[in-house]
């Protein structure tokens, strides 16, 4: 793979966001968030929607740059580096910072070219690496079995659990330091929500990983740290067991509880 | 470290070069614009100075002396040119064809948005047994009519007034001639009926279900419904659709040349009487004027003039357009109005089943698609029963060399310029989409003024084009009469459809496409190029067999530009003659008897063509969008 150079963390520390506000437009969505997100591990962020979970996941990667009249304040550093710092290039970023999304998104191609399409971007275009690209990726995401004999089959016929996998396969072809998952199984079958828990603490041993879920039963199945949002506020972080069974904030409490959301 | 900072500093350059080109593809329909107005507006302004403004709009005499006499050692120029007959007459032509083609067009629109069966056998209880005929799909059948009709090359409709139209007005005609006002008027009619009747229907189905719902809810009949609130609530769509038509006919040229009756100078006092109109003028005399002569430059100035209308038309249309949906405010005028009477004193309620009129105007719709459909199918079984005994070989594939019509050199000749005009117009009019879609901010005011001004382009005449063309490319450009003239006027022609029918299949890709695709650290040209185009193809095709279509059946935009030759052209820099205008051709001079058996064979060639087309067009979005099966790779296993 063409030499794009990685985020290096110190001291286990991935991410670090510092006094990070956020604005859409006249909307105050996220207000003053201070957090650590450790390497390797998972990090589930919950609360009830439009809390701002989705809007802190998609600003780690920049993605909300799409997003018209958004205005971030604020420090948010990976492996030490500000990547709100105006010489940050973009592409190492989302390279580096992979994201799966609410719904399955394969491109209208084949599941081989989906897979290849990242590689490609960078450059990679021998038949033979690309090959075995292909075939690591679909192994890491436990896929190879299933898919190894329609790699040319179009990926939009595969069903829905199988898409969103094939999208985290996906966003692992570019060996992506970090993964964003923005409630990646809300749109699926039990079974297939199964399946990408494991695989995500299959993942977590090569890669640091953080989950916006809806779903508090999956927070306390997969993630290692929990952070609870509320109306654009991070109101408690700490280990899953700790937030889950004794939270300090009277607010996290209630939402555990089922008092709202 | 240093090299990496170097590539990411280009790549950033190579993004914003791409917006600017993408840019500048989307200015270039502003720069068109300006340039078509400026030149058509300069070439004119010797006819202004010659014959004074006033003079050349209000004079009544048009006398283009162009056999000028020597008198007693002197050149004598008795020249007069007022266009004020051909402008009244143009007015008036236009009147009584939106007239006719508004209470057509829209009564078809009401007929397929509302009474239309899906399917035959729901029409005729006792067609019910019959299992072939009970499926035919009614509705769908009416529509493609519509279509086809819309996409007939309007030099057919010309020739159908002429070989059909005008004899039968001829029979009524006091003074026994059939060429005439009336009769353009009919051509006309059925020319734009087509469009009034598909925008009205999109305006009816626009209106939300629940004012359908709503009134039969309140115990209205569906035909009150219909008539009452559905197509008052759709109101300003049709009136949209209704200038749309406007614009249409005043601009048009070849339908109406043959049977308007070609008397320049004359007011349109009676229905039957041989007239000329604006367009009609320029492009029998252009043929005949000395270049750089008052004369030319006072068909150039009658264009402008024309062209002067057209932009208002489309100011008025703009306008038009932003106001809203007028469905909320009729039904709430309604409803208001209902309450007011009842609270006032000595209302008493009276409940009346009436409707009496609603049930005439459904039946009123009935017949009118009903004599739609039925024009459509004699027009087009007249022609090809008349030209298919012509259709020889011979005819089909011959190349002339005595000057007996054949058409091998406008299958060239068409199939050159559109090449051209595609190689052109597909990157232009693609990347102008792309930046309408992919990066303009939302209220932005260029996109604005870019959308305005691609709307412009589109409501040119192309007689107008054609002048343009003749000044632009083939006199300032030094290109002469050439297949590179006409190409790039069509390119002019076609660049709106590209640019809107690739912008409606880019508005369909859904946007986690390309979410995904940035997330993986794609630039955004790459997402463009690698995700979203590719989804795209649907709207790319339609626009390729749209301008197809447009290119083949195109004749008053290329006579002046590609010339009008019927002999094979000898490359791009030679003249050549597409379909259309080699059937003009084959009219003007009919050789040796055969013209008119000519035209009915190639009106045959370009119909079939065009059916064709829009078989094509019906396909590709009935498929578009759906998911390749099959990639190479599994074609080689």
């Amino acid at each position: 793979m063409k030499q794009i150079e990685k985020f290096s963390f110190e001291r286990g520390v991935a991410i670090d966001v510092r006094e990070m506000t956020l604005y859409y437009g006249d909307f105050h969505a996220l207000k003053n968030v201070n957090m650590t997100m450790p390497e390797r591990q998972i990090t589930a962020l919950i609360g009830p929607s439009g809390c701002g979970k989705s809007t802190l996941l998609k600003s780690l990667n920049r993605m909300n740059d799409l997003v018209e009249g958004c205005r971030v304040e604020g420090v948010i550093q990976i492996g030490g580096e500000n990547i709100y710092a105006r010489e940050i290039n973009l592409a190492r970023l989302r390279k580096n910072v992979g994201m799966v999304f609410q719904r399955p998104n394969p491109f209208a191609m084949s599941v081989y070219d989906n897979i290849a399409y990242g590689p490609r971007t960078f450059g990679i275009k021998k038949k033979s690496e690309l090959d075995g690209i292909v075939e690591t990726s679909l192994k890491s995401a436990a896929m190879w079995e299933e898919l190894k004999d329609r790699l040319n089959k179009s990926a939009l016929g595969l069903s829905g659990g199988q898409q969103q996998r094939l999208c985290i396969a996906r966003a692992l072809a570019v060996e992506p330091q970090i993964l964003l998952m923005d409630e990646p199984t809300s749109a699926l079958d039990p079974i297939s929500t199964g399946k990408i828990e494991e695989l995500c603490t299959e993942l977590k041993k090569q890669i640091t990983v953080i989950m916006v879920t809806h779903n508090m039963q999956q927070a306390t199945r997969v993630s290692d740290k929990t952070a609870f949002f509320l109306l654009g506020e991070m109101v408690e972080m700490g280990d899953t067991e700790r937030i889950f069974s004794m939270p300090k904030d009277k607010r996290t409490e209630d939402y555990i509880t089922g008092r709202f959301g | 470290m240093e090299r990496a900072k170097e590539k990411r500093l280009s790549s950033a350059r190579g993004e914003r070069g791409a917006k600017l080109l993408f840019g500048l593809c989307a200015a270039f329909s502003i720069v068109a614009v300006f340039a078509i107005i400026l030149f058509v507006l300069y070439r004119s302004i010797p006819a202004f100075r010659e014959i004074g403004v006033f003079n050349f709009l209000f004079g009544k005499i048009w006398k283009p002396d162009w056999e000028s006499k020597v008198t007693a050692g002197k050149l004598e120029y008795k020249d007069i040119f007022g266009i004020a007959p051909m402008i009244v007459t143009s007015l008036a032509v236009t009147l009584g064809a939106v007239l006719l083609g508004s209470v057509f067009g829209v009564f078809t629109a009401v007929f397929l948005s509302f009474y239309c069966p899906e399917r035959l056998g729901r029409a005729f209880a006792r067609l019910e047994k019959i299992p072939m005929l009970r499926t035919i799909p009614l509705k769908g059948f009416v529509q493609q009519i519509i279509n086809l009709l819309a996409s007939i090359p309007s030099i057919i409709l010309g020739f159908f007034g002429l070989v059909v139209i005008v004899p039968i007005i001829r029979d009524i005609s006091p003074n026994g001639l059939g060429v005439g006002v009336l009769s353009a008027v009919l051509v006309l009619a059925i020319m734009i009926t087509p469009t009034i009747a598909s925008l009205s229907k999109n305006a009816l189905e626009a209106v939300p279900r629940e004012y359908f719902e709503g009134s039969l809810g309140l115990g209205n009949t569906k035909n009150q419904t219909v008539f009452r609130v559905m197509l008052p609530a759709a109101k300003s769509g049709i009136m949209s659709a209704i200038i749309l038509g406007v614009g249409r006919a005043v601009g048009e040229t070849m339908a109406v040349m043959f049977v308007i009756g070609a008397t320049p100078g004359k007011f349109p006092t009676s229905l039957f009487l041989p007239v000329s109109s604006l367009t009609t003028t320029i492009v029998q005399e252009m043929g005949y004027v000395s270049p750089g002569s008052i004369h030319e430059s006072a068909l150039i100035a009658t264009g402008f003039i024309l062209l002067l209308f057209v932009l208002l038309i489309n100011l008025v249309l703009n306008f038009t357009k932003k106001e809203k949906l007028g469905g909320d405010t009729v039904f709430h005028k309604k409803l208001s109005q209902a309450q007011k009477e009842r609270k006032g004193e000595g209302y008493v309620r009276v409940y009346k089943q009436k409707g009496g009129i609603q049930t005439a105007l459904k039946w009123a719709s009935v017949a009118f698609a009903l004599t739609i459909v039925f024009t459509l199918i004699y027009l087009v079984g007249f022609i090809l029963v008349k030209g298919i005994p012509y259709l020889t070989p011979r005819f089909l594939f011959g190349e002339s060399k005595n000057g007996a019509p054949m058409l091998a050199p406008a299958f060239v000749s068409t199939l050159m310029i559109v090449f051209m005009t595609l190689l052109i117009a597909l990157p232009l009019g693609i990347g102008a989409a792309i930046y309408l879609n992919e990066y303009s901010k939302k209220g932005s005011k260029f996109v604005k003024v870019v959308r305005l001004f691609i709307d412009t382009l589109s409501g040119v005449p192309s007689i107008v084009f054609g002048l343009f063309g003749m000044i632009f490319f083939c006199g300032i450009c030094k290109l002469d009469y050439s297949l590179f003239a006409g190409s790039f006027t069509m390119v002019l022609i076609v660049l709106p459809t590209v640019i809107r029918s690739t912008e409606e299949s880019l508005k369909a890709v859904p946007d986690s496409m390309r979410e995904g695709s940035l997330a993986l650290g794609s630039s955004k040209v790459r997402t463009i190029f690698k995700v979203v185009l590719p989804q795209a193809i649907g709207g790319i095709v339609t626009s390729v067999i749209l301008s197809v279509g447009r290119i083949v059946g195109e004749s008053a935009a290329l006579i002046y530009t590609a010339g009008s030759t019927i002999k094979m052209p000898s490359g791009y820099s030679g003249t050549g003659s597409t379909f259309a205008v080699m059937m003009y051709r084959f009219q003007v001079e009919p050789v040796k008897g055969l013209g008119v058996n000519a035209m009915y064979a190639t009106a045959v060639v370009l119909l079939v063509i065009v059916a064709f087309l829009n078989l094509l067009v019906s396909l590709v979005q009935k498929h578009a969008g759906k998911p390749k099966e099959k990639t190479k790779k599994e074609k080689e296993r």
